[in-house]
């Protein structure tokens, strides 16, 4: 890591700027370093439990001798081709999804503006479905996933006229096209026969069980790309709770900031869905517990990204066992327990909606 | 009849708008009864109603098409009235029963029903009311507990997010029982095709206390619109006028959900229409939400029996691609009008 000398003595206490090139510099706080360690632990130790969790259980030790390639043939089987993908596929729609709502809350100033709720997910759902049932339209559902995802914002945005006070306008503007986008899928749904409906329905819930692997891959590389992405922008993006008249006298560009987190939410709730399909407040969960837990004073990206993939583990460990053998869709999980939590930030008298 | 046109919405007369509004919903009702599928030309379904058609022509028109028409009447009524009501009592000019999990708490009860052994055709309406009961009581209160920051978008949120809630424990439910969710595949978009005219006699009681509740409840209402305070000082208890009101937004929401599956925006669009019609006082506004309801629930099913022959679409996305855009118009209307 090639590091200025100059620049650390401008940065301020508790923090250290990094330098990648000439150009681009990241201010990293330590006490978010450090936390982020923490939650890495966590994650580390989830991915363990899950994997040793199953109709077989595997003993820790088992699970990393597995996963280094030796032991048992027979947990080496279980725990890399069975339940491995379905981990990854976990981490990474959690951590993008989580991700991407981080990103937008921050954009539109409120920590209730999460691609589910403003209905990108729903969008991104029906396109999807579209290609799955057949109507002609078949191109692959993660391309058409990402078509939806990027149709629902630009209505949204454009419909709302931009982010509005506090967010509020685009909300509902997007919820409006969320009831279009699901009343779309309901459509579709109900058009086809009942084998390939039945199909698509954990689909449309939100399910994490046999998914393709090639697009766990991509999903996986796109989200590390928009982490990174993330990073390199977070001096810019820690500009955007701010007023746009501030934004603009500190000399930045507000409408390219406002692009470039807009491009990566699209991009990373589209692949998201395309894998796992609509499993929403993990979007709005996820972030707010690494405001939490991080207590870092910018935007809690990498912390959001890191968080939504636990609760994303661990919402599949539960549906995975608390009903065993009967499989519960992960979406299904986060909603019953999102859900009231949702409901929960509305009702508290001293609530701070906006971010 | 016309000629209010020209004044400001609260001077025009009610009775000419209303009369109008009714001319308009005769003219949709016989449009209901002209178009549609079953290998029926226009000319011969008009030759139908005129007396002299075969007898295949004379069951699509009076029975298929009738029935049909009569539970598009039906659901419009209920639910136009039901989302003026709401917006009254809640002041607030987006709570519609559907958005508000009201239609997703009656979708709830009906699964759970279907689940333990009930089948779409033996549904009694009393469950699919009770849960929009619930539905209700649970979305207002979180309302009222957000105290004095009477923030209209926020009962949306609430709405949206207990909608979710219920549809995820409604999937859940239906996860263990195919049976189930193959007839409530079709229910969930909802529909007035092939319904029985016996369901609409199902829900006759209910509807005749709904009525008496909102006769008693309609002037208390429009003074409650004053300000809490200006109604006490009237005579009236708020509390109490709430109360019944919710029951009868239940009782509407329940029957019509039990009947046709949730169809939402109804109750956004009707209140909406009327109240840029005739002004903001309730009760001209619910008189105008009669005609209004079946207007537009009648058209949608006209146009839903049209665009995708010869199949059908569903009516619950007719309504829902007819209403999204008037709740961003209302949204983005530069003052969010407070009722």
């Amino acid at each position: 890591m090639p590091h200025n000398s100059a620049n650390s003595d401008i940065a301020p206490n508790g923090y250290r700027i990094l330098s990648i090139g000439p150009y681009v510099e990241v201010l990293i706080e330590k006490q978010a370093l450090v936390r982020n360690a923490w939650l890495l632990l966590a994650l580390l130790l989830a991915g363990i439990t899950t994997l040793g969790i199953g109709s077989m259980p595997i003993w820790p030790k088992d699970v990393i001798a597995a996963l280094l390639g030796q032991g048992n043939p027979m947990h080496q089987f279980i725990v890399q081709d069975l339940r491995l993908p379905r981990l990854l596929a976990a981490l990474f729609t959690g951590a993008a999804f989580s991700l991407a709502g981080c990103l937008m809350q921050t954009m539109a100033r409120n920590r209730l503006a999460t691609p589910g709720i403003i209905g990108i997910d729903n969008a991104a759902m029906a396109f999807a479905v579209s290609s799955i049932v057949g109507t002609g339209i078949s191109l692959a559902p993660s391309v058409m996933a990402l078509a939806g995802a990027a149709t629902a914002t630009a209505l949204a945005f454009g419909l709302a006229g931009g982010s509005g006070t506090r967010g509020y306008r685009f909300i509902v503007a997007g919820i409006g096209i969320g009831a279009i986008a699901g009343a779309v899928t309901q459509l579709l749904l109900s058009q086809v026969s009942i084998d390939v409906a039945n199909s698509a329905y954990p689909w449309t819930v939100g399910s994490l069980s046999a998914r393709d692997a090639l697009m766990v891959n991509i999903l996986g590389v796109g989200t590390a790309i928009c982490l990174i992405a993330c990073v390199v922008f977070s001096t810019q993006f820690a500009l955007m709770p701010f007023s746009d008249q501030v934004i603009t006298g500190l000399g930045a560009n507000i409408k390219h900031i406002r692009i470039i987190a807009l491009v990566l939410c699209i991009t990373l709730t589209g692949l998201a869905v395309a894998v796992a399909g609509p499993v929403g407040l993990v979007a709005l969960v996820g972030p707010e517990i690494a405001r939490v837990f991080a207590r870092y004073r910018g935007i809690p990206l990498v912390s959001s990204a890191l968080t939504g993939a636990l609760v994303m583990i661990l919402a599949d460990l539960l549906g995975r066992t608390i009903l065993s053998p009967i499989e519960l869709p992960v979406g299904i999980v986060t909603a019953v327990v999102g859900g009231p939590y949702l409901i929960w930030i509305l009702v508290r008298r001293t609530s701070r909606t906006s971010l | 009849m016309i000629n209010w046109f020209h004044l400001a919405p609260a001077q025009r007369p009610l009775s000419h708008v209303f009369m109008s509004a009714l001319a308009a919903l005769a003219l949709c009702c016989l449009l209901s009864l002209l178009f549609g599928a079953g290998g029926l030309s226009v000319q011969a379904s008009l030759q139908t109603l005129l007396g002299n058609g075969s007898a295949d022509a004379q069951f699509t028109v009076f029975h298929l098409r009738a029935t049909r028409t009569l539970v598009g009447l039906f659901v419009g009524l209920t639910l136009g009235i039901a989302g003026a009501l709401m917006q009254s009592v809640a002041r607030n000019p987006l709570a519609e029963p559907g958005l508000l999990g009201v239609s997703a708490g009656s979708s709830f009860a009906v699964a759970m029903a279907l689940v333990l052994g009930a089948s779409t055709a033996t549904l009694t309406v009393g469950i699919a009311q009770f849960g929009a009961l619930l539905g209700c009581l649970c979305v207002l209160g979180v309302a009222r507990m957000q105290g004095q920051h009477n923030d209209p978008i926020r009962l949306v949120l609430a709405g949206a997010a207990l909608s979710s809630l219920l549809l995820a424990m409604t999937s859940l439910i239906l996860l263990f029982d195919q049976r189930a969710a193959d007839e409530i595949r079709f229910w969930v978009t909802g529909s007035v095709a092939g319904r029985d005219s016996n369901v609409l006699y199902s829900v006759l009681p209910s509807m005749l206390i709904a009525i008496l509740c909102i006769l008693y409840t309609a002037k208390p209402l429009a003074s409650l619109a004053l300000g809490e305070r200006v109604a006490i000082g009237l005579g009236h208890k708020p509390r109490k006028i709430r109360a019944v009101v919710i029951l009868a937004v239940a009782l509407l929401v329940g029957g019509a959900t039990a009947i046709a599956g949730p169809v939402a925006f109804i109750g956004l669009v009707v209140p909406f229409a009327a109240r840029a019609l005739v002004g903001a006082d309730i009760r001209r506004t619910l008189w105008l939400c009669l005609p209004l309801g079946p207007i537009i629930v009648i058209t949608a099913d006209i146009v839903s029996r049209l665009v995708a022959q010869p199949a059908e679409m569903p009516l619950g996305v007719l309504t829902a691609i007819v209403g999204a855009p008037v709740l961003l118009l209302i949204v983005r209307s530069r003052r969010m009008p407070t009722l």
